[in-house]
């Protein structure tokens, strides 16, 4: 995972506002209207990139259909020194 | 259209591909100063002047590779493979 991680963090394109997310997770559960406001970022932007998280592992939905609630997981929990060391080194 | 041609126009669509990518990593780099992405920049820039290389070669009129037409196919086709490579890694990059 440590390799994906840093390529989808880092390398790609959405990178810096999926590292935002994994911090505004970090603090708290959140769903994706919050995440958005907390952000400042578009709604289909935060969309977007939960699923890009969610399909790499990082994050997961709770049970709640309605304004699901996005949690990190733990295989994300047990990476989480790779992720500090990317926000390290952050101008 | 000859081959050498053909393969000069993939050489542009590999030009335009290389500098979106250069953009994004270069960006990200100011971002996060981490190994990968400069090692990205890095590998950006080389292939770009690559092409860019090929590209003046075919416009110069000197002869980068023989006249040989099974040379000339050879060519097209790497130019073509190095397409779908960067193809990939724009994909992934820029979702």
């Amino acid at each position: 995972m440590d390799k994906a991680l840093w390529y989808l963090l880092t390398a790609t394109r959405g990178g810096e506002n999926r590292a935002r997310i994994i911090q505004a997770l970090s603090e708290r559960p959140r769903n994706a209207n919050q995440l958005a406001d907390v952000l400042d970022v578009r709604y289909k932007t935060i969309r977007h990139h939960l699923d890009m998280l969610a399909d790499h592992g990082v994050v997961e939905a709770g049970n709640n259909e309605y304004g699901k609630l996005y949690f990190l997981t733990d295989q994300f929990e047990q990476h989480r020194d790779a992720f500090e060391e990317i926000m390290e080194q952050i101008e | 259209m000859s081959s050498i041609q053909i393969a000069s126009g993939l050489a542009v669509v590999n030009i335009l591909l290389l500098t979106l990518l250069t953009a994004v990593w270069v960006r990200n780099y100011r971002k996060f100063r981490t190994p990968l992405v400069l090692g990205l920049v890095a590998f950006g820039s080389v292939m770009l002047v690559e092409n860019v290389v090929a590209i003046y070669f075919f416009f110069s009129m000197k002869m980068l590779y023989s006249g040989d037409p099974t040379v000339q196919q050879a060519v097209l086709v790497l130019r073509g493979l190095q397409l779908v490579a960067l193809g990939f890694l724009t994909y992934v990059t820029m979702k």
